[in-house]
């Protein structure tokens, strides 16, 4: 298994880029551009000055890593993220407020979420559990609306916790379509052309990543397989693409009718960042889903 | 920010991937050739050939033959020579995002053996039917869609990278230090003035006569290169200076 670290200043960088860049190709997705851009940004501010993992290296046991047991289902404290709570104050300070200026219909609920996390009605570890998807209640706040706004408000704090997990089982074979970290379901991947030193010919098409919807980590996939059923046959996998932005594609299986987005970056000479890449495909998700297919896992945004 | 190619000759099988992808990109017409008991073909860069796989050998003093590869094309220089040979001020423009050197149609106006002359890799060819003069452009409508090169995209063993001057120096220079170990005369030719930066596991003019700038160590030619080369890195050290 191969799986990529991302650097956050200059995941950042690529971020930006991405976002600047789709804006000028696809006007028409500006608004939605605008409104999770600059949380996608703030996120990797955050993920930057995130604490990472910070108990002791964890003992994998490959043999059973090997036959699927992910890195968290190996721990001994509880099989999870290590707590973040402490943190979760600070970042809602960060973070509701640009949320509230990009989703103004429900900015009034996200202001009420921020009073209650700053008063202390909504205490950390309740904070925290709503972002695993634990019932937390605040009056005011409709459900989907504290889901969405605490998972973003772990996510950074998950993720950079993950790169470091990630880094103890690099090199470890693990070829299930579940996240080796956390055990997530991928809600996008990525063909990415790996630069080897190698004294061979080289894989035009790059090697698939999926990507963790949970914790964003990436791992690398057998290319022709559904990532739901592991069906290979060529007549039941399906593409779905936009003639006119032909490195982004949803590879759909008809047998178990799933879907999972695909960016093709083998041609790119930069490769965006994944998240604004799975932005931009939202047209291509929908349409997906109109086709009777269902997504892996969704992204913040698939319900729009 | 300037892009930068490396090419790690070390790498190069020439198969000519980079040749025929250039070549099919652009839509350029196939020329008449003919066989010389060499691979390298056409025998030189044309209008319609601006990537040009080069192929030499040389014998070693144990009597064994050694054989070099050169993918040859425009090395889209920082101070472009041909630039400040032009006559007209848009004839030859760089691009600012890219660093890319680009020849207009304007170049149809411009006197061919000035810019030819100017030119320290003998880059520079005339299309007779349009009377423009031609060289790669870096694929700049590609690199501007976000695509690589196509003689990049096409480089079956991973000898082309591009990306960004900064970190093409960096890989640069640590593939430098991996070749040296095995190759002590390896290095990167004119590495602080172009942008297309050729990795030599030998002495540069024995892969080809305009290899780099300055190929003193190729005899018999090289004055108007050499000449270049002294006028230009005295420009280069002040702009330097002035930009801190």
């Amino acid at each position: 298994m191969q799986t990529t670290a991302v650097e956050t200043p200059a995941a950042l960088r690529n971020i930006e880029t991405a976002l600047s860049r789709a804006s000028t190709d696809i006007p028409a997705l500006t608004p939605l551009l605008t409104a999770f851009g600059p949380l996608l940004a703030a996120r990797a501010r955050l993920r930057e000055a995130a604490p990472g993992w910070t108990g002791p290296a964890l003992v994998i046991d490959a043999e059973r890593f090997g036959q699927g047991a992910f890195v968290l289902a190996q721990t001994e404290v509880g099989g999870g993220f290590e707590d973040m709570s402490a943190h979760l104050t600070g970042a809602a300070r960060t973070l509701l407020p640009i949320m509230e200026q990009s989703f103004p219909a429900i900015a009034a609920e996200l202001k009420l979420l921020g009073a209650a996390i700053a008063s202390g009605a909504l205490t950390p570890k309740a904070l925290a559990s709503a972002g695993f998807g634990d019932a937390a209640a605040v009056p005011g706040v409709s459900e989907q609306t504290m889901a969405f706004a605490a998972s973003e408000l772990v996510r950074p704090f998950v993720e950079r916790q993950a790169q470091d997990l990630a880094a103890q089982v690099k090199g470890l074979p693990w070829p299930q379509t579940c996240c080796p970290v956390c055990g997530g379901a991928p809600n996008m991947s990525v063909l990415r052309r790996v630069q080897e030193d190698g004294e061979f010919l080289q894989a035009h098409g790059g090697r698939r990543f999926l990507r963790c919807s949970s914790c964003s980590t990436e791992w690398t996939h057998k290319r022709v397989s559904c990532p739901g059923c592991g069906c290979e046959e060529p007549d039941e996998l399906l593409v779905l693409r936009d003639p006119a932005r032909v490195h982004e594609r949803a590879d759909a299986c008809k047998r178990c009718k799933a879907f999972v987005l695909c960016l093709d970056s083998g041609e790119l000479a930069e490769v965006p960042d994944p998240d604004v890449a799975a932005l931009t495909m939202l047209p291509l998700e929908i349409q997906a889903k109109q086709q009777g297919f269902a997504p892996l896992a969704e992204h913040p945004w698939s319900s729009l | 920010m300037p892009k930068a190619i490396l090419i790690d000759t070390t790498k190069c099988t020439a198969c000519r991937g980079c040749q025929v992808g250039c070549k099919e990109w652009k839509n350029y017409p196939p020329v008449a050739t003919k066989q010389r008991g060499t691979h390298q073909n056409p025998p030189d860069l044309g209008p319609y050939n601006v990537k040009l796989v080069r192929f030499s050998e040389h014998m070693e003093s144990d009597g064994t033959v050694k054989w070099y590869f050169f993918p040859d094309a425009c090395r889209h220089c920082l101070d472009a020579p041909c630039k400040s040979g032009a006559s007209l001020e848009d004839s030859i423009i760089q691009d600012k995002e890219t660093g890319a050197v680009i020849y207009t149609e304007k170049t149809a106006k411009e006197n061919f053996e000035a810019i030819k002359s100017s030119c320290p890799y003998d880059i520079p060819r005339l299309d007779p039917k349009t009377k423009r003069i031609v060289k790669c452009d870096m694929c700049i409508d590609r690199v501007r869609a976000n695509l690589l090169p196509m003689c990049v995209k096409s480089c079956a063993m991973g000898a082309m990278t591009f990306g960004e001057r900064s970190d093409i120096l960096k890989l640069a220079a640590t593939r430098l230090v991996a070749v040296q170990k095995n190759n002590p005369k390896a290095q990167l030719c004119d590495m602080e003035n172009v942008s297309i930066i050729y990795l030599v596991a030998d002495a540069p003019g024995k892969y080809h006569k305009y290899a780099v700038a300055d190929a003193s160590d190729s005899p018999g030619y090289m004055t108007r290169k050499e000449m270049l080369a002294g006028v230009f890195a005295p420009l280069r050290k002040a702009t330097k200076q002035l930009q801190g």
